[in-house]
């Protein structure tokens, strides 16, 4: 897997990469490829409620944190930044299985303005025959299916596919960018089924060799403090301030922190995100890198511009989605029906939820 | 194309962007089940509403180059992609089912949404299903299929007719077109001319003689349109004063009266008319009434004493009555003798057909509002084609013409309109559903036409206009034209 990563030699900036040297994982694109041929003449049906979004699995345990607050300056000082989001998306099921379409975006402000390249979409017919190739796409994950008791639940395979590619970009931008600061969406929790330690602490050091700082945004997150979810800790304090809960643990049950856990409010508003920050950095270095953001980024509702236009970029819209359906039947000769939502059918408009 | 939904008469048809629709055109929704087949035209193409349209459209726009960036694309989605956010929603009217080759006008069912087969109709195809071409062969343009357009003029036959549309559109054009194709099949034809459009109808563009040269008569008052009293009825006569010059009544009972007297003694001229008005004895409200109507009458330059400068229209109606145009030419007429000179025509057509002299005639009045009295719109479509005058109504103001004209009109020939008042007044026409009127004639390019009516058997046509060969006058003077300089 990392044999397929360009390796940049040159110390000076060089962001954007040439499209030719981001190269795709051929395994990738052929396990994409693969995965469809044998869906040919099979029925597949379309469900009505496509997107399944996976909460993060956390867990907080007993601990004695404390927290610190900093209040934050724009630092101006021009900082390349670099903001990665991957989507997926289920396209609908077939007889053997699902169909699911994954996407990435990266997006990067230079000079005022910025700039975008989607990687995707890529679809997959993942069944229960070939859910285990994932896998094999890459070492860390192979490592980590070894560890599990049972095998995945094919809807798992969403997660695994999306995440597969997220860490293939990250990697991708940690190796070719030098002094940015690159952003993510979601944590730096590792240990899961999807993000092994070790590979986490591979993302991170190349980060950090190319003088990268990776900011890890959520939207979402669970860890309390005193009973209070820790987003709500600093709403009333003055902006931009950043509140760093220290003394968390590192382990909770088989997760990793691999950052640390701060809280930002960067604009006047109620708008407060989790932010995690590499744990190898001093809080000095952290800070800096927060005051960068805040100087060389638009940040609206507390949310840095480049990584909402990440997500925007590798959303996909009802349009596409049915863009790719089409790909999918035409190029694997299917033929798509819809299949009734049994919810709909017995519980009429209480029926919400997932399909099934 | 695949079938989506029927709302009515309406049908809404999904087509992808290979499939190239126009409006105007013909689709079949075919049910393999039943063996039927709706035939449906194309009144409006609109883009399909895709779910995410919106977010797509926002999120691709880099107009300010505010956000720019590349796609890598492996499996070349985005063709599909494009191919979905380009598909057109086609909103049809159902003009008649196609039941084993019978051709039905009726909605009353409903091919299978799932199995239905959308496919484009050929106008050809169309005509030889509904049978349109008849007897009286017309080439009146081409389709939007750039195939030739051929009608039966037979079908003007009887009927009353309206041509309409903007300024510059070419209501005039095919005003011609017909009244030729009329003569090619030996109709005769009057037309009202207002503008002397159509005196060079017997010349090529050239101004050298056509094929239609000795069948062209043009008339013009003053000139070569002078009739003396005794060649004018009284009957003529009296409605000339009563509805062109609003002689009241005890006036013309007066009138009556002296015309009788003059007739008796076989001295009935301009002169004797005026000597007789001046000496009869009557109320001097009276005698000033029609002395004012004869003075009038004596200026249009209309009537002579002298048979010798007289011409009769009726000679010219003879002459035309196995093909041919008599053209009264009205330009350069004031208002009152427009409507005397129209009155007179009129009137004398009138006592041709009750006579069986002229078995009918094809009347083209253009811009009708400018010389036809009030009543004579009624007479038009009740009176006057029970005697053969088959009119045809040219106007680029459609609310000149009463709603009755339109919903009595047998054909109606479209040109574009983009004034909602205007396409509403035409929309009235019991032809068409309105929604056809407004949606195709808004977008009609110039010197195209709907044609809709008996003409195309009731399956409305886009159609190019044909050019012809005959000298174009009555165009716009302009001010900037190289002759100007």
């Amino acid at each position: 897997m990392n044999a397929q990563y360009p390796i940049t030699t040159t110390p000076k900036y060089n962001f954007p990469p040439p499209i030719e040297t981001l190269q795709l994982p051929q395994q990738f694109i052929e396990f994409s490829i693969r995965s469809l041929k044998k869906t040919q003449h099979s029925q597949t049906s379309i469900t009505n409620n496509t997107t399944i979004q996976f909460p993060t699995t956390e867990y907080p345990k007993r601990f004695s944190p404390t927290t610190s607050l900093a209040k934050l300056i724009p630092n101006r000082a021009k900082t390349p930044i670099v903001a990665i989001d991957v989507s997926s998306i289920k396209l609908g099921e077939t007889e053997t299985g699902i169909l699911l379409a994954t996407r990435g975006a990266i997006v990067w402000r230079q000079d005022n303005h910025y700039h975008y390249l989607r990687i995707g979409p890529f679809p997959f017919h993942i069944t229960e025959k070939n859910k285990n190739e994932i896998y094999s796409l890459n070492q860390h994950h192979k490592k980590a299916h070894l560890q599990e008791y049972t095998s995945p639940n094919l809807l798992y395979t969403q997660t695994r596919l999306t995440t597969l590619l997220e860490r293939w970009i990250q990697m991708s931008v940690n190796q070719t960018t030098h002094n940015s600061l690159i952003l993510w969406d979601g944590s730096l929790t590792a240990g899961t089924p999807e993000t092994s330690v070790q590979e986490m602490e591979q993302l991170l050091k190349k980060a950090r060799d190319n003088q990268n700082t990776v900011l890890a945004f959520s939207k979402m997150t669970r860890l309390l403090l005193h009973g209070y979810r820790v987003t709500d800790l600093i709403w009333k304090h003055p902006s931009p301030c950043l509140l760093k809960i220290q003394n968390y643990p590192i382990h909770v049950g088989p997760l990793c922190l691999m950052g640390n856990v701060h809280v930002a409010k960067l604009t006047e508003d109620r708008y407060t995100f989790r932010l995690d920050i590499d744990k190898q950095l001093s809080h000095k270095q952290s800070i800096e890198a927060v005051q960068k953001l805040l100087g060389n980024d638009l940040i609206l509702q507390s949310y840095p511009e480049t990584l909402r236009l990440a997500h925007i970029f590798s959303t996909f819209t009802a349009n596409e989605v049915l863009g790719i359906q089409r790909c999918i039947a035409k190029e694997s000769n299917m033929r798509i029906i819809t299949r009734p939502n049994i919810r709909r059918i017995l519980f009429g408009r209480f029926g919400k939820g997932l399909e099934g | 194309m695949r079938l989506y939904k029927k709302e009515g008469t309406t049908i809404q048809i999904i087509s992808f962007p290979n499939e190239k629709v126009e409006k105007g055109d013909y689709l079949t929704v075919e049910d393999p089940n039943t063996g039927k087949s709706l035939i449906v035209q194309v009144i409006d193409i609109q883009y399909a509403n895709i779910p995410g349209i919106l977010d797509e459209l926002l999120r691709n726009y880099n107009g300010d180059s505010y956000i720019q960036g590349e796609d890598v694309d492996p499996f070349e989605v985005a063709t599909h992609i494009a191919y979905i956010q380009d598909a057109c929603l086609l909103i049809c009217k159902i003009r008649a089912t196609n039941n084993n080759g019978d051709i039905i006008s009726t909605s009353s069912w409903l091919p299978s949404r799932s199995q239905a087969i959308v496919k484009r109709l050929p106008v050809e195809t169309l005509f030889a299903q509904a049978k349109i071409n008849g007897k009286h062969s017309m080439h009146l343009g081409e389709t939007i299929e750039k195939k030739q357009l051929h009608v039966d003029v037979g079908a003007l036959d009887g009927g009353l007719n309206i041509i309409t549309g903007k300024k510059g559109t070419g209501k005039s054009h095919i005003s011609k077109l017909l009244t030729l194709s009329l003569v090619n099949h030996g109709a005769p034809v009057v037309i009202l001319d207002l503008n002397s459009e159509y005196t060079g109808l017997g010349q090529d563009v050239d101004g050298k003689p056509n094929e239609f040269h000795g069948k062209i008569h043009v008339l013009t008052p003053r000139q070569n349109l002078k009739v003396t009293l005794i060649q004018l009825k009284l009957r003529v006569m009296l409605s000339i004063l009563v509805n062109a010059l609003h002689l009241p009544g005890t006036s013309a009972r007066e009138f009556r009266r002296i015309w009788c007297s003059l007739e008796q003694k076989g001295v009935l001229t301009m002169y004797e008319l005026g000597e007789g008005i001046r000496n009869w004895k009557c109320n001097q409200h009276v005698r000033d009434a029609l002395f004012s109507r004869y003075y009038t009458l004596l200026n249009s330059g209309l009537f002579t004493d002298n048979p010798a400068q007289s011409s009769s229209l009726e000679d010219s109606l003879y002459k035309a009555r196995i093909g041919g145009v008599v053209v009264i030419n009205l330009h350069d007429t004031s208002i009152i003798d427009r409507l005397i000179v129209v009155e007179y025509v009129l009137g004398k057509l009138m006592e041709l057909l009750a006579n069986w002299k002229l078995r009918a005639i094809f009347l083209f009045a253009e811009e009708a509002h400018l010389y036809l009295r009030e009543t004579y719109w009624d007479d038009i479509v009740t009176r006057m084609r029970h005697f053969g005058v088959f009119t045809t109504f040219i106007t680029n103001q459609p609310d000149t013409i009463r709603e009755n004209i339109y919903r009595q009109a047998d054909n109606l020939f479209l040109f574009n309109f983009n004034n909602e008042h205007d396409l509403e007044t035409i929309s009235r026409a019991s032809k068409v559903d309105a929604e056809t009127v407004k949606c195709v004639a808004r977008d009609l390019p110039p010197h195209h036409c709907l044609v809709l009516g008996k003409v195309v058997n009731d399956f409305p046509i886009v159609t190019k206009v044909r050019k012809l060969d005959v000298h174009a006058l009555g165009q716009t003077r302009l001010f900037f034209s190289k002759e100007s300089y």
